[in-house]
């Protein structure tokens, strides 16, 4: 059996773009719900295996509860008497995280936005600067959260106190600026040199460059900086709160229903759950904001 | 030699600046090491319990590197059945995109409580399931986005699928595969590290960490946290190594 | 004895999406036969089909309707018994392989083994003057070079038909002018039928033996130009008859038919 054959160069012209991107979106979506329902099957299906053969780990009910007891779990109080659900509590610590990590992102990128600019405008700061921007990301700053913590609580700028929720907003901020700071000076140094010498001829000054040229053709560069800088936000985050264990986020939550996870199984993994769809949920945020960014650019051929 | 000395000095100028700053700035306000420790008190800690530094970090590297090869090589795998297969592209490619914001390292409570406590197995399984995403997503576009005149030119040799695949597809996919381990070998150190926050053996740099922290340690805390950064570091390097000595042909303009 | 016909082409047809809104005929009706040892070029606007011609011919497309053969067989198994080589407009090189193992593919994939390869691929290289640069990689030749390793690498394993598609449309004026008498050179030294699809007036009148004028909307050709202008030398491009051919098949794109006084001009159309 050959290959099926090659598209030729010539190639004749494709259908509407739009429906096409709908039913590629609903399509995308329909796989999506295979997977989970595909996970779902292997996880019942590892249960199953565990009572017939001895497994390296534990899968039994009290590690490992069936999924309807996990489902079961969403409307059960959240403490003995308590008026809000698990499900309530997932979802309000979920928010409280997205808050902070919305707010490290925001800063995360100015700063990240910001070194970029200066790397691209004095190639002194980018030789100087850039390989400490790299090295950075070698720190593991998540590790140093407690130690962050610890220097926080003891600094107060006037009137205002430092909260550990703002070390844990500091370092999602870490996190989320590299990527974009990487990103942002590709996509500034991106004009081909003919654009340049276009910009030239106009005597352009350096700041009508930036604004006219250099970041209207970085879009490409930033669009996916931004997915990445709000991926590690959003992980900087909830890590963060689980290893400082501060109060409101849903790192906290897991922490807490880990410790229960004796008594009640099954709500630790309603906290994890929640901290997966606080990943998705960001995600889809920031690609609705890529897409929006990008409303005029051509789109890729790619199918 | 003259052209890399100039790219060397802008950084290590700004990195003795920075360090002398630090230094200057402990010492000027004073401030006690339990809010910032001085750089040479740090040197000094890290100089004298080197042995510890040593085991702690081949204990979290031995961790991230069997992760590391865990995760890299069902990475392959899955990346070579899903050029082949697109069903498997199709149920893996949209679950990493999405994927990619899910702390997945809170995953972590949940298999401490499945193995034994004293097992280091969750924390290599977090570990190479964070590193199976980049490697997959990498190597499988690396294996796909192969240009149309080179699969023209495969046909036009009547060459199989098979071969197509051996003698274009995985040498074209082989910048991809190092683009991926360049993000993804630091990635597993850190993974590792993170992990031994959740409990389980203290051996590790990040459950020393933790320890120096909560005993107020702080010199020696950072001390380790240098000792992660170098960790890391070895990391990368090695990756960036094996890149440059079977690769010669990347980072250069490509052909026509 | 094989017959003496390299191509033969009746009643093609290359219909893209079929039935559907935005259905186009990128082919109607062509006829075409090209004997052994002509030089064929295929000349036309963006859209006449020539590229896809080409295409069909090397069996990288199906076509619609009709029939077609190359060297006598049917345009699958003559792909199959690797009856022709192709070279395009991208040089197509492999970046992690030498100069000379790149040269070798097509060999490679034919089962030779390894010193055949060798010294075939060295004998090609010496071919196309670039024998020094066997040990060296793809991204340190030029342009021109590339193109010439291409040109190469479709002789490997000695096909008696070459596909061409514009492969020095991406050179400058001079170099193109150099390949072209490297293109014929090669050509006299082993006698092969070439198929050459070009964008460049000049440059098909000067490489062929016949130029087949073709238009868009849809493809089809129009005219058949003979050129007769015997042995190519340096003062070919400045000759009186050459200017004359390049003239003909001008008017020919331009849609000018039956102009009085052109001796060079023959209107063939093959049935």
């Amino acid at each position: 059996m050959t290959e099926t054959a090659v598209v030729p160069s010539a190639t004749p012209p494709r259908a509407s773009t739009a429906s096409r991107r709908l039913t590629r979106g609903v399509v995308s979506v329909l796989w999506a719900l295979a997977g989970v329902a595909l996970a779902i099957v292997m996880w019942e299906l590892v249960k199953w295996v565990g009572t017939l053969v001895s497994l390296p780990f534990d899968s039994g009910d009290e590690t490992m509860p069936h999924v309807w007891t996990i489902v079961d779990a969403f409307s059960q109080p959240e403490v003995r008497g308590s008026d809000t659900t698990v499900l309530q509590a997932v979802v309000a610590s979920a928010a409280h995280s997205l808050l902070i990590a919305a707010g490290g992102f925001v800063i995360g990128v100015s700063v990240g936005l910001l070194l970029a600019i200066i790397m691209q405008r004095f190639s002194f700061m980018e030789r100087g600067l850039l390989p400490f921007v790299i090295a950075s990301q070698t720190v593991p700053l998540i590790a140093l959260a407690p130690l962050i913590v610890g220097i926080g609580n003891r600094i107060s700028f006037g009137p205002i106190q430092w909260d550990t929720t703002y070390s844990v907003m500091f370092i999602a901020a870490y996190l989320a600026f590299f990527p974009l700071s990487v990103g942002a000076l590709r996509g500034l140094h991106s004009p081909t040199p003919t654009s340049l010498e276009l910009m030239r001829s106009y005597a352009a000054t350096p700041r009508q460059m930036l604004f006219r040229l250099r970041f209207p053709s970085s879009l490409p560069y930033l669009v996916p900086a931004l997915k990445v800088s709000a991926a590690s936000a959003i992980i900087g985050t909830v890590v963060a709160e689980i290893s400082t264990g501060v109060k409101g986020g849903i790192g906290r939550l897991i922490i807490e229903y880990a410790r229960e996870a004796s008594s009640n199984p099954a709500k630790v993994y309603v906290a994890v759950l929640g901290a997966l769809v606080l990943g998705l949920v960001a995600a889809g945020l920031v690609t609705a904001l890529d897409l929006y960014l990008t409303r005029n650019l051509p789109k890729e051929g790619k199918a | 030699m003259r052209g890399k000395l100039r790219a060397l000095w802008p950084p290590i100028l700004i990195a003795a600046i920075f360090l002398i700053a630090w230094q200057l700035l402990v010492v000027i306000q004073d401030l006690k090491p339990y809010l910032l420790p001085a750089p040479t008190l740090i040197f000094s800690t890290f100089t004298s319990s080197i042995d510890l530094m040593f085991s702690a970090a081949i204990y979290t590297g031995s961790t991230a590197l069997m992760g590391l090869v865990f995760g890299t090589f069902i990475g392959l795998v899955l990346a070579l059945l899903a050029q082949r297969f697109g069903i498997v592209n199709n149920l893996i490619t949209p679950l990493a995109a999405g994927l990619a914001a899910v702390p997945i390292i809170a995953l972590t409570p949940i298999l401490n409580n499945m193995f034994d406590i004293t097992s280091r197995t969750p924390r290599v399984l977090i570990t190479t399931i964070i590193v199976f995403f980049p490697v997959f997503v990498n190597v499988t576009k690396g294996l796909i986005q192969v240009r149309p005149v080179q699969l023209e030119l495969m046909r036009s040799m009547n060459a199989t699928p098979r071969t197509t695949l051996r003698v274009l597809r995985v040498p074209n996919a082989i910048p991809f595969f190092f683009t991926a381990l360049k993000i993804a070998a630091p990635l597993a150190v850190i993974a590792a590290l993170v992990a031994e926050y959740f409990g389980g053996p203290q051996t590790g740099l990040g459950s020393r960490i933790a320890s120096a922290a909560a005993n107020t340690a702080y010199g020696r805390a950072w001390a380790y946290v240098v000792a992660s950064i170098i960790t890391g570091l070895v990391f990368y390097l090695v990756v960036v190594m094996v890149e440059k000595w079977t690769t010669p042909w990347t980072g250069r303009s490509t052909t026509a | 004895m094989s017959d003496t016909t390299a191509v033969s082409a009746k009643g093609i047809w290359k219909v893209f999406n079929e039935g559907q809104a935005n259905e186009v005929t990128a082919l109607q009706d062509v006829d075409l036969t090209v004997s052994q040892g002509e030089f064929i070029s295929l000349i036309g606007p963006s859209g006449c089909g020539k590229s896809t011609l080409l295409r069909v011919i090397a069996d990288l497309t199906d076509a619609t309707k009709g029939e077609l053969t190359v060297a006598g067989l049917p345009v699958h198994e003559a792909r199959k018994q690797q009856r022709y080589g192709i070279a395009f407009q991208q040089a197509a090189l492999f970046d992690w392989r030498t100069v000379r193992r790149n040269v070798e593919l097509p060999l490679e994939l034919a089962g030779w083994d390894k010193a055949k390869r060798k010294d075939r691929a060295l004998e090609l290289l010496e071919m196309v003057q670039l024998s020094d640069f066997a040990d060296h990689r793809p991204w340190e030749l030029s342009g021109g070079m590339q193109q010439r390793v291409a040109i190469a690498r479709s002789l490997a394993v000695d096909p008696p038909l070459l596909l061409m598609d514009e492969p020095f449309g991406a050179l400058d004026e001079m170099t193109r002018e150099r390949m072209q008498n490297e293109l014929l050179r090669i050509r006299l030294e082993t006698g092969k039928s070439i198929i050459f699809v070009t964008h460049s007036i000049p440059e098909a009148v000067y490489l062929s033996d016949r130029v087949v004028v073709m238009s868009p909307r849809p493809g089809r050709i129009t005219d058949i130009i003979d050129v007769r202008l015997g042995n190519r030398n340096e003062d070919t491009r400045e000759s009186e008859a050459f200017f004359e051919a390049v003239t003909a098949v001008r008017e020919a794109l331009r849609g000018r038919t039956g102009s009085a006084g052109s001796s060079v001009r023959a209107r063939v159309g093959e049935v």
